[in-house]
């Protein structure tokens, strides 16, 4: 076992022996290596002080809430990440499974259901809709796979390529059976107390059951990631994929694999942005994947292939939230917003890019 | 030591998504620090008009203006439209006039509510 007040005593021993000037790089290395942290950090006191609503137990619920919901895009997407990919996808697809949970599971006896013929929600239709969903998802994912896979074509143009495919589909499944674009709603109760049930209350602010469901996919990604030979050929085929074939890797599934898990999360993040919201529009999840690579960016998922950790994108998961909440709570437009999300992205990357070219 | 002071001049070679990627620690920096600046002055300039326009679509009736709100807030209802042959029959959050204002509703996001006119005859 390492002491780790020890640990510092040496850390603190080494900074005194160092010159003025590997001082002032030790100080700068710090301050640049952890600027999100700090910009966080910022950010949480500024609130603090102009919202004092922002300390609170209600707003602490709430953020373990918004965590729980963009937790499941992230653990997909990191998987592509440590293949050195990406998934423009993640947001369409958990659009198109967020509708097609939602109308599954509408209320019976409601003027504007879409399918009138479908029969009441009872559980196992939930369970059903549940396997539907995450099934859809991890066929999208498939195809994903095997263009990457089969042609060496790069993330990027496949999973646009399904993205606007997605989006088409989308499009027309919301103008079915006479809905005309509209956003659906009317889900059944049964289906709000499962994903949206309380789990127990945090000041004002109830927790919802998906929490306990996001904490259960980590655990199981954790797993898979760590414990399996598939997480381990993943991790190999992602840091070197010619070295992982030689020594026997089958790299084609692997990497099908990886992104029809990926999928698979989408299909179940979709199911709970089915209740979330409210009701589901043809333009929900739209650019979710943006906020979610940023998460496994800043979690120390590196673009550099074959590094991260499940313990890292719940990290970053949780940075970006409390800026997302902050900023909310301060109310900054949206135009703001977004300018916020693109620096965040292009320092996340520089900070990535740099930690590796420091270490080598 | 000695390693890392030669990196502002020699470029290290990068794998993955990186590949093809030619940077110095010192253009990193810059970057990061730029990046931070951004931010924190595009929310100090976003700040000075900070919350959330609520508007109030009268749907035919007089005009009532629209109104800002923090994050939190309760809305104060303003004074209710009138439109000749109609009775006013409260502000909606959907068109529909499904779902009414209710009290217990605080202001999150830019917010629309729709007035609901009964035919007086």
């Amino acid at each position: 076992m390492i002491n780790p007040v020890k640990n510092i005593q040496r850390s603190a021993q080494e900074y005194k022996l160092l010159d003025a000037k590997d001082k002032k790089r030790y100080w700068m290395d710090g301050i640049l290596n952890n600027a999100l942290y700090i910009l966080m950090a910022i950010f949480v006191i500024c609130t603090a002080i102009l919202r004092p609503r922002f300390l609170t137990l209600d707003s602490l619920g709430n953020l373990i809430s918004q965590v729980a919901a963009y937790l499941p895009l992230a653990l997909g997407i990191g998987g592509c990440i440590v293949l050195t990919g990406t998934d423009l996808s993640a947001g369409r697809v958990t659009g198109l499974t967020a509708a097609i949970s939602a109308v599954l599971l509408q209320e019976s006896g409601l003027s504007n259901k879409m399918f009138n013929s479908l029969p009441a929600v009872n559980p196992g239709m939930i369970f059903l809709a549940l396997l539907a969903v995450a099934a859809i998802g991890a066929l999208i994912g498939m195809v994903n796979g095997f263009f990457v896979a089969k042609f060496s074509l790069h993330p990027f143009i496949v999973t646009l390529a399904t993205q606007l495919l997605t989006t088409g589909v989308i499009l027309w499944f919301f103008d079915l059976n006479g809905n005309n674009g509209q956003p659906i709603s009317g889900q059944d109760q049964m289906y709000k107390d499962f994903v949206g049930g309380e789990l127990f209350r945090m000041g004002r602010t109830p927790i919802p059951m998906y929490v306990l469901y996001a904490i259960l996919l980590t655990a199981l990604m954790w797993f898979i990631w760590n414990k399996t030979t598939f997480g381990k050929n993943m991790f190999a085929v992602g840091s070197n994929t010619e070295a992982a074939r030689v020594s026997g890797v089958n790299v084609f599934w692997t990497i099908v694999l990886v992104h029809t898990l990926a999928g698979a999360m989408y299909g179940y993040a979709g199911f709970i942005d089915g209740v979330r919201a409210g009701s589901v529009s043809s333009v929900s999840g739209m650019n979710a994947e943006c906020d979610a690579i940023a998460a496994c960016v800043i979690g120390g998922v590196s673009f550099v292939g074959g590094t991260g950790k499940i313990s890292g994108i719940v990290l970053g998961v949780l940075i970006l939230r409390i800026i997302f909440v902050a900023l909310t709570m301060l109310g900054v437009s949206p135009a703001a917003l977004y300018i916020i999300k693109g620096a965040i992205i292009l320092c996340a990357c520089s900070l990535d890019m740099r930690k590796y070219l420091v270490k080598k | 030591m000695e390693e890392n002071r030669t990196q502002g001049q020699e470029v290290p070679k990068f794998r993955g998504l990186y590949r093809y990627v030619h940077i110095s620690v010192k253009a990193l920096d810059a970057i990061i620090i730029a990046c931070v600046a951004v931010i924190i002055l595009v929310t100090l300039f976003s700040l000075r008009d900070a919350g959330y326009r609520v508007t109030f679509d009268s749907r035919g009736g007089t005009d009532v203006a629209a109104e800002k709100y923090q994050y939190g807030d309760h809305i104060q209802l303003p004074e209710p439209p009138t439109r000749e042959g109609y009775t006013f029959g409260g502000w909606y959050l959907d068109t529909a006039c499904n779902e009414p204002l209710t009290e217990a509703h605080t202001v999150g996001a830019e917010l629309t509510l729709y007035a609901k006119w009964i035919p007086t005859s």
